[in-house]
């Protein structure tokens, strides 16, 4: 593949993961991945119960500024 | 050193003495012109390079010498990460994170509203301002949060500088939670008035809303990026939408509503989002709202610098003597504490100690975040000016001014506003009103409406000319109110909350945040008292904005001095007393400007700033048996509303004095060495990571 074609696609990716990333749309997977998932002892909750758990837990505080 | 290093360095000297010189030339440019338009263009690169300078000196140094930032220090991102409160996350993508919280309305209806007394004061302050004391705080209070397990400011406060600044801390962020609310909510209520394609426009973004809280929430649980688009679409679609429903005389019918039936439907929608599940609605229209705002900001930005537009607006207006019509007040203090947020904002420090310092990957971060983040606010900030003034004077001051001072007739209007030396006609008024699709532009005081004619002007210089002037309008209005909205209900749930927590020391199922009576009753009474606030604004004959935006002001600022006080007090407990002028001068400012501001709003002879002369102003006039038996009641009414203005404000300042007070106390214990300082770090931990690691997901660095 061309080296202009690949660092474009690279950019792209970039864009596209810090994009997820800053929507909270990779949250679940960060949740996954996070050390208290893999080694605690807690259960894992599921896509839905932690979507909504971490909504609940963001807008109990100023989360949004004037 | 090598040849090649010294070379190296000697340019970038080069450089960075290049941008300094560039940025002072034009704020030269911006402070001496007079006679002459100016182009926006020198705005731009005189808070371009003053960001830059400061950025690159000024931060740095607090950073390695007031702070001794240390990477080596293990975050509260790595010691708990638990993937949901602590979750160790990119520099970029928290810097994102980080702006899309803090930036709200104020930066753009501040500045908009501060453009009565010209371009240069309030240009200024925006760039000085944030340099010196917003960005400070915000990247001081984060550091200390870090330090502190990500505890909040009200939890900083009572441990750092006693019980009574936690209390304190608490009192004043509901306080201007309140007033907050009650001041956007006005906002949005003279934007859409008498607007039915705004109103169904922004209407249609609740059902909007629905439908991707339910996408989310049962068939793709968490998909937030892909449900965001499917609701941008759509939100776009009804901008368009709105021009049918304005243009069909039943259906603009129904969306033609008066300031008090917008007042009382968006009391019942706040209302509704603080009791309703936060996925429901919430959410998905915060969702909404992040993606629209980003992109609005950016467009504004980008069309600044490809129109390049002139400032018609004078640097300084003859309203700089305090007899302004948007709000009465001179320069010292009332310029200060309208910009608020887009110099700096106490507000601020609760998201700095909220859920940023949660997620920081390292301490060094934490100027890229703290203090570059403030510094792009005020930049949104400077763009606000520059769309306000590169409209005619007598345009903005139309647009702005309540029509108990200019009247409500364009006739009238114009004629009062031309007697001011900003020369108006009728006939601009209305075609200006026509070419945005509206039935009339005057008396909308608020800044959103005068903000959204600037952004439609250089967005239809870009793309579709006058043709598209009208959408761009809506565009803009649409934007503005959606995330104003976004503030109105996540402030309401977390001042529900605030009075669960309260209202729980007293009676404890009250506290329950999941007992359903408490949650209805707790969201009644939050929105009861931003709700009251705002009906007061709305029947207000001078427009609301004159008392509300001023009282919102001082609270802000007031909080950002409680913040200062802590930052200053952890800065002599970690010894650093030769630096101590960091975070001291400007509380210092902060503290001179909102106790001026407040003694004047309560005490000032004039009745258009003074509360109390208001007051004393329509007792006189029932007294002499000058007001109508019709209006009896609302005068009793207003009259009342303005000794609990007084009192409001009053209660901030005393609040705030003794805080300061109790401060000094510690301060002073410290410095004579009659107390040993107790700082409450969280002890030293290593950090596991390798140095290149940089917060991408899943091990993929």
């Amino acid at each position: 593949m061309p080296r202009p074609v690949k660092l474009t696609l690279r950019a792209f990716h970039l864009f596209w993961r810090g994009m997820r990333e800053w929507c909270g749309d990779a949250a679940y997977e960060r949740y996954l991945h996070s050390s208290a998932t893999r080694f605690g002892s807690h259960r894992v909750l599921t896509a839905k119960e932690f979507y909504v758990e971490q909504l609940n837990r963001r807008y109990s505080r100023p989360n949004r500024c004037c | 050193m090598t040849g090649n290093g010294l070379l190296k360095k000697l340019l970038k000297t080069f450089l960075w003495l290049a941008i300094a010189i560039l940025g002072a030339a034009a704020l030269g440019k911006i402070a001496l012109q007079r006679g002459e338009t100016l182009n926006a263009i020198w705005f731009v690169i005189a808070a371009a390079c003053c960001y830059l300078v400061a950025f690159r000196i000024y931060s740095a140094f607090i950073a390695a010498r007031v702070l001794t930032l240390d990477d080596s220090r293990a975050t509260p991102a790595e010691r708990h990460d638990d993937g949901r409160d602590f979750v160790p996350t990119n520099k970029w993508v928290l810097f994102g994170h980080h702006f899309a919280a803090i930036a709200g309305p104020g930066p753009l209806v501040g500045p908009t509203l501060a453009a009565q007394f010209g371009y240069l004061p309030g240009t200024l302050w925006l760039i000085v301002g944030a340099v010196l004391c917003g960005c400070v705080q915000d990247f001081i209070i984060l550091f200390a949060s870090i330090r502190r397990d990500g505890k909040s400011l009200g939890e900083m406060a009572r441990e750092e500088v006693g019980p009574r600044g936690g209390l304190i801390a608490q009192l004043a962020v509901l306080i201007i939670m309140v007033i907050l609310l009650a001041v956007v909510a006005l906002v949005v209520v003279n934007a859409l008035s008498s607007s039915p394609w705004a109103t169904f426009t922004l209407a249609m973004t609740i059902p909007i809303a629905l439908l991707l809280g339910l996408y989310l929430r049962f068939l793709r649980p968490g998909r937030v990026l892909e449900a965001s688009l499917i609701g941008v679409a759509l939100v776009l679609f009804v901008v368009v939408a709105g021009q049918w429903v304005s243009d069909s005389p039943s259906w603009s019918h129904v969306f033609t509503l008066t300031g008090v039936a917008l007042a009382f439907a968006i009391i019942i929608y706040g209302f509704a989002a603080s009791a309703l599940p936060v996925w429901l609605l919430l959410a998905p229209r915060d969702y909404l709202s992040a993606f629209i705002k980003a992109g609005a900001i950016f467009s504004l930005a980008a069309g600044i610098l490809l129109v390049r537009p002139h400032v018609l607006m004078p640097p300084l207006t003859r309203f700089v003597d305090g007899n302004g019509p948007v709000f009465a007040g001179k320069i010292f203090p009332f310029c200060f504490i309208t910009i608020a947020c887009g110099a700096i904002s106490g507000f601020h420090s609760l998201i700095s100690s909220g859920t940023t310092p949660k997620m920081i990957l390292r301490e060094s971060h934490a100027r890229y975040i703290g203090y570059g983040a403030m510094l792009l606010e005020s930049f949104v900030g400077v763009m606000a000016m520059v769309a306000a003034c590169a409209m005619p004077p007598g345009v903005y001051f139309a647009i702005n001014s309540p029509a108990g001072i200019v009247g409500a007739s364009p006739g009238e209007a114009a004629a009062t506003i031309s007697s001011w030396g900003y020369p108006l006609t009728a006939q601009t008024m209305t075609n200006l009103a026509h070419a945005v699709g509206e039935h009339t532009l005057l008396n909308r005081a608020g800044g959103a409406p005068s903000l959204a004619v600037g952004m439609a002007q250089i967005f239809s210089s870009t793309i579709g000319g006058d043709r598209l002037l009208s959408i761009w309008y809506h565009f803009a209005i649409m934007f503005e109110a959606l995330f104003i909205l976004t503030v109105l209900d996540a402030g309401t749930r977390v001042g529900r909350f605030m009075v669960q927590e309260l209202g729980g020391r007293v009676w404890k199922p009250f506290g329950r945040t999941g007992w359903m009576p408490g949650i209805l009753l707790s969201s009644a009474i939050i929105v009861g008292l931003w709700g009251y606030f705002l009906y007061q604004g709305v029947v207000d004959p001078l427009g609301g904005i004159n008392s509300l935006w001023p009282l919102f002001g001082i609270a802000n600022q007031l909080l950002a001095a409680v913040a200062l006080v802590v930052a200053t007090t952890v800065l002599l407990k970690m010894g650093r007393k030769r630096w101590i002028w960091v975070t001291l001068a400007p509380m210092a400012w902060i503290v001179t400007i909102t106790m001026t501001a407040s003694f004047q709003k309560i005490f000032d002879s004039n009745p258009r700033i003074g509360f109390l002369a208001n007051a004393n102003l329509l007792t006189a006039q029932i007294a002499a048996g000058k007001v109508p038996l019709a209006k009896l009641a609302d005068t009793q009414r207003l009259i009342f509303n303005q000794k609990l203005d007084a009192a409001v404000t009053a209660l901030l300042a005393l609040m705030v004095i003794v805080l300061i007070v109790e401060a000094i106390v510690q301060w002073y214990s410290i410095l004579s060495s009659l107390r040993d300082p107790v700082l409450h770090e969280s002890p030293y931990v290593a950090t596991q990571w390798p140095p290149d690691f940089s917060g991408v997901a899943h091990g993929d660095n």
